[in-house]
């Protein structure tokens, strides 16, 4: 009985500790200005990743897999990052991406790349998991007027990725 | 010559003098008190300054360390231009005391979050003075500027320094109060007791004529040196007074004594006769008095020469002297006459024996100082008291009657 108990509170309690929507970045209302904040909040997430064995300044790779649904141009502000446009088949094969950004794909898809970079040091963000259930480290939303993320603590704490905690904590809310 | 008037003054003066007078201890006491305050505010004032003065310093380090923390906690949300994450990236900085307002401004200068401490400046006017500016510190993210945090003290630090500072002025008044109560006490033991030693002894010199009285070393050198002069002062004064007394003595003497013989005068015989009257008749008793006359005296003064009569005058009365026991009394009265007091009387002496004794004593014959000899002889009279007299006059002419009675009888 007691075991049933907290077996039904952990349920509850371990989605709601791990993914939390909080950032709230203030947006110019307008499609450049949305895609300029959102460039600006992708880069200043990869600004605060830090790779194993990484020198300052090191160019990113970063692999646009599928479809994104705030912005067609993507194109992080801040550090130096190059974006390749690829198929999830080519991200797990190539095996070259420090940065995978999902857009809107199938759901085998996604979960292959997931289930690829656990364990690996890639940044995984996603513009299309407003909830960030789905296994992307981070989750940008622009559903609202405001352009937010949320962060996934489980899938940053599998990876031997590591991320600045001041930014996990805005990630993670209150 | 002179229309001032000198006396009047004198009185008017004499109550102010005595009214303005006050002890050394008060004095001293005013005067500690006085250098002390002096002290203690003076020093209080400098640890004041140089309290403030770092006080302020710390203070600008730390709203300078504050704005640092704030740079730091508030990067990111400058980075994601967040309002909501900056004012979480500053919120450790609102839990320290003596901040009054927090600004983050984003790359263009528009603030993204502010915050102002609920609690009221307890004195702004020390904060304008002291904080006019706001501690700014740039954050930066890869080499450039993103955004400003800006800190403004307030002036609690320092008001809670002041009046920490004011309390413990507080008390360093009151131990100064009570040091310097201690310290007059100690001056009262250590300057006042000496001088009243030296005062108590001038006093009593003055008073008592004690100029045996001396002041005792006091082991302060200025004191001492005043000691050391009233000493020298006593000596002399002593000096003086031994030489009066002896010169006193001196003149004494030679008022009362024949200055030939040594013997008493007349005015001592009186005296003495007197004194020996009034005790005999209180305690009841006789004595007898011998009236002694030299024999043609005249005419060994007139064979001989008067250094002759002299020596014989000195040599009688050296001899009538040796005559005498212990309690009687010889004076010489005049040219050749000398009184001898017998007392007291035994009692199985009689009058002739007395004269006897003293006829024999004088019968050798004297050297002169030519080289020639003298045969003195005296007459004596005896007259006793109270069987011949009362009193000195009835005494004295008693035996001076039976003197020329025996003079009378020995001529022929």
């Amino acid at each position: 009985m007691l075991a049933s108990l907290f077996l039904i509170g952990a349920l509850f309690t371990a989605p709601q500790m791990s993914v939390q929507a909080a950032s709230q970045a203030t947006v110019e209302d307008s499609a450049d200005g949305r895609a300029r904040a959102f460039n600006r909040m992708l880069g200043g997430i990869i600004s605060y990743a830090r790779w194993p064995g990484e020198r300052k300044n090191t160019a990113r790779t970063m692999c646009v897999v599928g479809t994104p649904q705030m912005t067609n141009r993507i194109a992080p502000a801040g550090p130096i990052v190059t974006v390749h446009r690829m198929t999830a088949l080519g991200v797990t094969d190539d095996g070259g991406c420090d940065i995978i950004f999902l857009g809107r794909m199938p759901i085998a898809d996604r979960q292959r790349l997931i289930g690829w970079v656990r364990s690996r040091p890639v940044l995984t963000v996603t513009d299309d998991d407003a909830a960030c259930t789905h296994g992307a480290m981070f989750c940008l939303d622009g559903r609202r007027t405001s352009l937010s993320f949320s962060v996934n603590l489980d899938s940053i704490g599998r990876g031997p990725l590591r991320i600045d905690p001041r930014v996990l904590k805005i990630g993670g809310g209150e | 010559m002179t229309e001032r008037p000198v006396e009047p003054p004198a009185p008017e003066r004499m109550p102010e003098r005595m009214g303005a007078r006050t002890t050394l201890q008060k004095l001293l006491s005013r005067f500690h008190f006085g250098i002390t305050l002096f002290a203690v505010a003076l020093s209080g004032l400098t640890i004041l300054l140089a309290g403030v003065t770092a006080l302020l310093g710390s203070a600008d380090r730390n709203l300078e360390l504050a704005a640092q923390l704030g740079a730091y906690g508030a990067e990111p949300a400058l980075v994601f231009n967040d309002p909501h994450a900056a004012r979480e990236g500053i919120a450790p900085l609102t839990r320290i005391p003596g901040i009054a307002r927090l600004r983050v401004l984003d790359d263009r200068g528009k603030p993204l979050t502010e915050w102002a401490s609920p609690t009221k400046d307890p004195i702004p006017l020390l904060t304008g003075i002291f904080f006019p500016k706001p501690a700014s510190v740039p954050v930066r993210r890869n080499g450039s500027v993103i955004g400003t945090i800006e800190v403004w003290g307030d002036s609690s630090t320092l008001t809670d320094y002041v009046r920490i500072g004011l309390l413990a002025g507080l008390v360093c008044l009151l131990i100064t109060a009570l040091g310097t109560i201690f310290l007059a006490r100690r001056f009262e033991y250590e300057l006042v007791k000496p001088l009243n030693e030296i005062a108590t002894v001038a006093h009593d010199v003055r008073l008592h004529r004690r100029f045996d009285k001396r002041v005792t070393p006091l082991g302060i050198a200025e004191l001492d040196r005043l000691g050391g002069d009233i000493n020298a002062l006593l000596d002399e004064l002593q000096g003086w007074q031994g030489t009066m007394e002896s010169e006193n003595a001196i003149l004494a003497h030679r008022a009362s004594h024949d200055t030939l013989t040594a013997m008493p005068n007349r005015a001592a015989f009186d005296e003495q006769l007197a004194l020996r009257i009034q005790s005999a008749q209180s305690r009841n008793e006789r004595f007898a008095l011998l009236f002694i006359d030299a024999d043609n005296f005249k005419a060994a003064n007139d064979n001989f020469g008067h250094a002759a009569g002299d020596s014989v005058l000195v040599a009688l009365s050296e001899r009538i002297k040796e005559t005498l026991r212990k309690g009687d009394f010889a004076a010489r009265i005049g040219g050749d006459e000398f009184v001898v007091i017998i007392d007291p009387l035994g009692e199985d002496a009689g009058t002739d024996s007395l004269a006897n004794r003293v006829r024999t004593g004088v019968a050798l014959p004297i050297a002169l100082p030519g080289g020639d000899s003298y045969s003195v002889s005296i007459s004596v009279g005896v007259a006793v008291y109270p069987d011949d007299g009362a009193d000195a006059t009835a005494l004295l002419t008693a035996a001076d009657a039976a003197m020329y009675a025996n003079k009378l009888a020995n001529r022929s």
